[in-house]
């Protein structure tokens, strides 16, 4: 914020002194003072061009800062995924959109959320098992990966990764009609997307077991006590 | 020209203002908590209780509203408002991912000064407010 501050000083110093050249010419318009003019005016509008680079960054950054926010406000697993979710519809503006999450019992892939009804077969099982080569690849290492391709009508298949372990993946088939494709800003809000809903789903899991452990010893404690 | 100012300038124009947010997302809440810092909010999580809202707080000085929303949508809650003399004049910039062109028209016909679609940069953003805000009363 102090750099923007800083910025915008500098663009109401620029304007001062195009005044003040605007003056010059004025009282003495030769050659020399036209050239100062026009040389004032040149800085002005590349500091105002920066400027708004910089106010663009910004926003970009504040998008990011939220959506870490949100999705690590909460330990419940239904409210994670419901960030998940707003993330996808509200910054990236995809309209049909699935994730999958990890069985820990079979460790296959369930479908744990679906958005604006895919055709897609797989999703209509409310499992993955494979066939997709964009979902496998992505499951297999890690990388975000954008299609669609041949072999794969995503749009964009973003792992869910926490300390090397694949936990599950968001699946994006449409964006919205207004939105025709991915933009720059949209690769780091993914790639964000990916290292931190994973952490916040792990966390919202071992919240959730740790949970109902805790529940279970209780209620050993208050039979035992009973008896 | 160049590029237009926006950003802090701009927010510190509007600072003094107050904001009614009707949105059921707590993720844009949030975003519109940072981005609009340092302007007063007031937040509602659908039409109803945007209306109950405005009730405790009428002197806000514009709406910004979402239209898919559970038990009132922004539609539902537009309708009511410009029904009601005394909230009628309250500008209204709708913000959804309802993005064709027919329901840009519809939120204007139904009165909204504004339409933003999501997903939106907070440079956008701030070009609407300003829009809206250079249409009011000085605060």
């Amino acid at each position: 914020m102090a750099t923007l501050r800083r910025a915008q000083q500098l663009v109401r110093d620029a304007q001062v002194a195009i005044e003040e050249a605007s003056r010059v010419v004025g009282e003495s318009a030769g050659p020399a003072s036209e050239a100062r003019l026009v040389a004032a005016e040149a800085e002005r509008e590349e500091l105002t061009n920066r400027l708004a680079e910089v106010e663009h960054q910004v926003g970009r950054l504040m998008t990011l800062y939220v959506a870490t926010y949100q999705l690590h406000a909460t330990l419940d697993q239904v409210e994670v995924q419901s960030t998940i979710a707003e993330i996808a519809l509200n910054l990236v503006g995809a309209e049909q959109f699935v994730l999958l999450l990890v069985d820990d019992e079979d460790q296959g892939y369930e479908v744990r959320l679906i958005h604006g009804e895919p055709d897609t077969p797989w999703v209509l099982s409310q499992r993955y098992t494979g066939g997709d080569f964009l979902v496998d690849s992505a499951l297999a290492d890690g990388g975000l990966r954008f299609g669609p391709t041949e072999q794969s009508p995503a749009l964009a298949v973003v792992p869910l990764r926490v300390q090397d372990v694949t936990v599950g993946a968001l699946v994006i088939f449409k964006l919205l009609a207004h939105k025709p494709a991915f933009v720059k800003e949209d690769h780091d809000l993914l790639d964000l997307l990916g290292a931190h809903a994973a952490s916040a789903i792990f966390a919202s899991r071992v919240y959730s077991k740790t949970a109902r452990k805790l529940r279970t010893l209780e209620s050993l404690i208050r039979l035992v006590n009973k008896g | 020209m160049g590029a237009q100012l926006l950003g802090e300038e701009s927010v510190n124009t509007v600072k003094n203002r107050k904001v009614l947010i009707v949105e059921d997302s707590r993720l844009i809440h949030k975003m519109y908590e940072v981005m609009l810092r340092p302007i007063t909010l007031v937040s509602a999580f659908d039409g109803r209780d945007g209306l109950d809202k405005l009730s405790q707080s009428p002197d806000v000085d514009f709406i910004i509203l979402d239209i898919n929303m559970p038990r009132m949508t922004g539609l539902e809650f537009l309708a009511q408002l410009k029904a009601t003399p005394a909230l009628a004049q309250i500008p209204v910039i709708i913000v959804s991912t309802e993005g064709k062109e027919e329901d840009v028209a519809r939120g204007l016909q139904n009165g909204a000064a504004a339409y933003l679609r999501k997903p939106f940069q907070r440079e956008d953003l701030l070009k609407v407010v300003n829009r809206i805000e250079s249409k009011q009363p000085a605060a």
